[in-house]
């Protein structure tokens, strides 16, 4: 009997000290998809995939560039998406943020090559441009119940910083319990002063990320036009679940549009990760949410996601928890665990 | 074996096989991922069919009108924009389908699941009823099933023109949106169809804007009563001012290219449009109905072999859209899918108490901007003389008017309808210079049809007015009743308080016209408003009261979104004097526009203990005079006047006859049905003051000398009252 899956593809931040060497201990067998990649960076004179996996040793300050940390992120998730048992039906695919160019490319919209030029195009100008950052900052509580009033007055700080002089901030992802905002260092600045420190670490500041999903990647989002053509964009095989919520289906797909969205509103316009997992479950009900690696961090917004909506009755942390424990609904291929659960 | 499992079967067998049914090839600009997006439509619609009856056999669904054979209806939809209103018809799943797909971000498989569960997360009714409607896809929800949704699509429709000249604040539909109301062959013939259809040719043919698109799906049967062969086509090709259109439902592509047509030239003239769309209808009326009890086992089986998803897997693959083996795939995906997807929605919870069913009857206040009222030049413009009178006393259809004008005045959404209140001013003078001041659009001579006027009025609600039709007479409200009983007072409820159309019914009616008209022009029942739940009924019993009372009306339609019904007494709207000729006693000064009487308060007039006289309208009148002669034998009498008849304002009623020794009601209304019996019971339940009544026999009106011989007198008050004073002393 097949389970049925829905796949998530995670987004930027997820290549750390830990994964190095991620694409080399999971993925000696694909070869010839990597070397692609390592091609590809080799024609525009940027360091190899695999050699950057390779490395022996990590510096933030170099993984966490969009132009290293994006490539290798869609390697590494691709390969995993292309890795999993053959008793698993995978019935739509999402991701997060980044993730939605690697959601593209497994959903077979783009393909594993076209992918990746989209991926290290987009990582590249945003690394270049590097217009803005992003923090991160809860507003469920630690026991992940939804705090609706909570998020709606943060919402209304943001927008009341972004209303003073040279003040940019905007919300960028809705993400499960939290809340991605960015904006300019003015903005920034202003909201992390304004609101209590939580768990000893929000608002987080996250390296090298730029005001992702805001109108302050216009000029990224119109370089990527003109450099991507919309020819690459083609029918997904698997339905394709967008930072909206919306669904792209295979053979009823307008791929003029699916490139305008992608290239345009995706980039320019809030992500909403938490709708996108929210549909996913209603939509597609499916037997087990895997969240490809590379890194475990999007497992806490996935399960978020669903707590608010008191899936199959998790209806908090706890709740969740006990259900991983005694019978998995979310498997993070990152965790070396939960990855032998849907590999084969 | 169930009809439903055999075209199921059919379907799979067939397109496996190939024998797939003849028709013409693909023609027209539906392209590939379209057509395939709107087999998907089907599909699922035709999915969710098949789970509702499965749930139901479960005892976890409750609904199992269908939409097979009408799943064409996706291509519709795809030929419209998702801000274009659509008032469907019970049959439409595909269309919300198809629609759900224009707009980011819907999850209708699992929206849907929950309506047939009922669960209270159903986010178009909160589990209340099955309807299809939604928000986010403009589709304001109602039960259709006799096509009495017509009447306010032609509303909703003439409202977009309407709304580019005086813009109300709470605007719902884009300039250039189209309305589209969607009913089944059988419905075509209700009268309440044909009025709005008619109506729509008739502002037609005027040139008044009306982007209405009126689609009919004829599959030829209404429940087991066959549609007579080309009877649609015969009564609806040569409609005046309404343009036919004529396309096949079981061709996505010959659909969509004919309603693209069809939407285009609604959308680009401003003109109704007739889309006749030939559908077959599969598997019975519902559920429990089993076609073949009034249908040769030949005809059912002629319509399943035209099972539209057949034609679609034939066109597409005809097409180069889509293979057979992958639009099989897609057929068993999706039901796979929403057999798993039923699975969960099933889990959620229902609604439980008489409190949660009954939360979205009152539909939630909304915000509107402020407002100092006007200046007092703009008043001084618009009163022109008539300023100069307010400064003496003035009868109650005078005060009206002069209400009427300064609310219009202040509030731009206000739009008065109905027949005469324009040119002529209405029958009774209420409305005159009305149109003068503010222009036929917002005072509205409509044509002789009450359905049509309370459609015209809950369509402009939908849309931002804030409307005021008129009923010429209570008795003419009883043709038009349902638009308010079913349509108005349950948008609310069955949207779960998302869709609201706002209104004030301002009706003439009540006895005691001396000499005029007999029962059709003095009606005196309003039972048939006083159970509507929801409702607000008004009933004002003197001019300035009359006023202040109005402008509350129109505060709780504007601001609460009421939908409220303000019957005006006839026979006071000239009543001057009260005890003698020429005293002038009835008539009151215009109170400063800033007054308000709020609802559930009652007007208490006297502070006599030994009765208390509780009435309304030309009760309070009559009373008033009876509590002179009262008075002078010696029984010291108040008067309660009620003012708002529902809902009841017990609690200020209870309150005003504390110490009262004892209660007569005094009900001009026929005394079967009437408020009397209420507030009979109100006081028995209470226990605490003997009450008796006096109200109008059960008997239609005399017209001529005998108008008065029915009702309650102001002597038949007085001896009611002696009687029960001296009777228990």
């Amino acid at each position: 009997m097949t389970r049925t899956a829905v796949l998530i593809c995670p987004g930027r931040g997820t290549y750390n000290k830990a994964e190095l060497g991620y694409l080399h201990r999971h993925h000696a067998d694909k070869g010839a998809l990597l070397a692609e990649f390592d091609a590809q960076r080799a024609a525009a004179g940027q360091e190899e995939v695999t050699s950057l996996d390779g490395a022996t040793r990590f510096s933030v300050s170099k993984y966490s560039r969009g132009d290293v940390a994006s490539p290798l992120i869609y390697a590494s998730a691709l390969a995993d998406a292309r890795s999993l048992a053959e008793d698993i039906e995978v019935v739509a695919v999402t991701g997060n943020s980044m993730g939605w160019y690697i959601a593209l490319a497994a959903a077979g919209a783009l393909s594993a090559a076209d992918g990746f030029t989209v991926v290290n195009t987009m990582g590249t100008l945003m690394q270049e441009q590097l217009i803005g950052g992003q923090l991160v900052y809860p507003f469920a509580g630690a026991d992940w119940r939804n705090d609706p009033q909570r998020k709606a007055e943060l919402l209304a700080l943001v927008a009341e910083i972004s209303g003073r002089a040279g003040h940019d901030l905007a919300l960028s992802i809705d993400l499960g319990g939290m809340l991605v905002l960015a904006g300019n260092e003015a903005g920034l600045a202003a909201f992390e002063a304004a609101v209590p420190v939580v768990a000893e670490r929000f608002p987080m500041r996250l390296a090298n990320h730029a005001a992702f999903h805001t109108p302050l990647q216009e000029p990224v989002a119109a370089e990527g036009r003109r450099r991507l053509a919309a020819e690459m964009f083609r029918q997904p095989d698997v339905p394709l679940i967008d930072g909206r919520g919306q669904i792209w289906w295979p053979d009823a797909s307008d791929t003029a549009r699916l490139w305008d969205y992608t290239l345009g509103h995706q980039v320019v316009a809030p992500y909403d990760f938490t709708r996108a997992v929210q549909t996913a479950a209603r939509e597609f009900a499916p037997d087990l949410f895997i969240i490809t690696g590379p890194g475990t961090t999007l497992g806490g917004a996935v399960g978020q996601s669903l707590v608010q909506l008191g899936w199959q009755g998790l209806i908090d942390k706890d709740a969740f928890q006990a259900r991983q424990t005694a019978n998995p609904l979310l498997a993070a291929m990152g965790d070396p665990a939960q990855r032998a659960l849907v590999t084969a | 074996m169930d009809r439903a499992q055999i075209v199921h079967q059919n379907f799979l067998d067939r397109v496996k096989s190939g024998q797939l049914p003849p028709g013409r090839d693909p023609a027209g600009p539906l392209e590939a991922a379209e057509g395939v997006a709107t087999y998907r439509a089907q599909v699922l619609s035709r999915a969710l069919d098949l789970t509702s009856r499965a749930m139901q056999k479960a005892g976890e669904g409750f609904y199992t009108i269908g939409s097979s054979g009408h799943e064409g209806m996706a291509a519709v939809a795809r030929a419209l924009r998702p801000t274009d209103m659509a008032f469907l018809h019970y049959r439409d799943a595909a269309f919300q389908i198809a629609r759900a797909d224009q707009v980011p971000g819907q999850q209708i498989t699992w929206d849907m699941l929950l309506s047939f569960a009922c669960s209270a997360e159903d986010p178009t009714s909160g589990g209340r009823h099955k309807v299809l409607g939604s928000k986010a896809l403009m589709i304001p929800p109602q039960t259709s099933t006799i096509a009495s949704h017509l009447p306010k699509a032609v509303g909703a429709a003439y409202s977009i023109g309407a709304a580019r000249r005086h813009r109300p604040e709470h605007q719902l539909l884009p300039d250039d949106a189209i309305v589209m109301c969607s009913f089944g062959d059988a419905s075509a013939n209700h009268s309440t169809a044909q009025g709005a259809i008619n109506t729509a040719g008739w502002t037609s043919v005027q040139s008044t804007p009306l982007p209405l698109l009126f689609v009919c799906e004829d599959n030829g049967i209404g429940i087991s009563v066959k549609t007579p062969k080309g009877w649609i086509e015969a009564s609806m090709a040569g409609r005046p001012g309404i343009k036919y259109f004529k396309a096949d439902g079981l061709d996505i592509y010959d659909a969509y290219r004919v309603a693209q047509e069809a939407a285009e030239y609604v959308r680009t003239r401003r003109k109704p449009a007739f889309l006749h769309l030939r559908t077959v209808r599969l598997y019975g009326h519902a559920g429990a109905d089993v076609p073949t009890t009034y249908l040769s086992k030949a005809e059912v089986e002629a319509d399943e072999a035209n099972d539209p998803l057949l034609h679609s897997v034939r066109l597409l693959g005809q097409a180069g859209a889509l293979t057979p083996d992958a639009a099989l795939k897609i057929y068993n995906d999706t039901r796979a899918r929403v057999e798993r997807v039923r699975g969960e929605a099933v889990t959620r919870p229902h609604l439980k108490t008489a409190d949660d069913v009954a939360a979205s009857l009152i539909p939630p206040k909304r915000a509107c901007a402020a407002s100092n009222g006007p200046s007092a030049e703009a008043r001084a413009a618009v009163f022109g003389s008539d300023l100069r009178a307010m400064e003496e006393p003035q009868p109650m259809s005078r005060l009206i008017n002069w209400a009427l004008t300064d609310l219009m005045l202040e509030h731009g959404e206000i739009v008065m309808m109905g027949e005469d209140v324009g040119r002529k001013g209405g029958v009774y003078g209420v409305s005159q210079k009305l149109q003068q001041r503010f222009g036929p659009d917002r005072v509205i001579d409509t044509l002789l049809d009450e359905q049509s006027i309370l459609g015209l009025a809950i369509g402009m609600g939908h849309n931002g007015f804030v409307p005021i039709p008129e009923i010429q007479f209570l008795a003419y409200l009883h043709n038009a009743e349902d638009q308010l009983r079913g349509e108005a007072a349950t948008l609310p409820f069955f949207s779960n308080g998302q869709f609201a159309n706002p209104m004030v019914v301002r009706i003439a009616g009540l006895g005691y016209q001396k000499g005029f008209g007999g029962h059709f022009h003095n009606d005196n029942s309003l039972a048939v408003l006083r159970d509507i739940p929801g409702l607000v009924i008004a009933c004002p019993s003197d001019g300035a009261e009359a006023a202040m009372m109005l402008r509350e009306c129109v505060r709780l339609a504007r601001e609460e979104q009421r939908v409220v019904v303000f019957v005006e007494p006839i026979a006071l709207y000239p009543m001057r004097d009260l005890h003698a000729a020429k005293d002038g006693g009835w008539m009151r000064n215009y109170p400063a526009p800033d007054q308000r009487i709020a609802l559930g308060e009652v007007g208490v007039h006297g502070d006599g203990s030994d009765l208390a006289i509780v009435t309304y309208g030309n009760g309070r009148y009559l009373s008033t005079q009876a509590q002179a002669d009262l008075a002078e034998q010696g029984v010291k009498a108040r008067i309660i006047d009620l003012r708002w008849l529902a809902p009841l304002p017990t609690e200020a009623l209870l309150a005003a006859t504390e110490g009262c020794k004892h209660v007569l009601i005094v009900d001009e209304c026929r005394i079967t049905g009437s408020q009397s019996e209420a507030l009979m019971a109100l006081f028995a339940e209470q226990g605490k003051v003997p009450a008796a009544r006096i109200a109008a026999s059960d008997c239609f009106i005399a017209t001529g000398p005998a108008y008065g011989a029915t009702l309650p007198s102001k002597d038949s008050i007085a001896e009611a009252a002696l009687t029960l004073v001296k009777g228990a002393s």
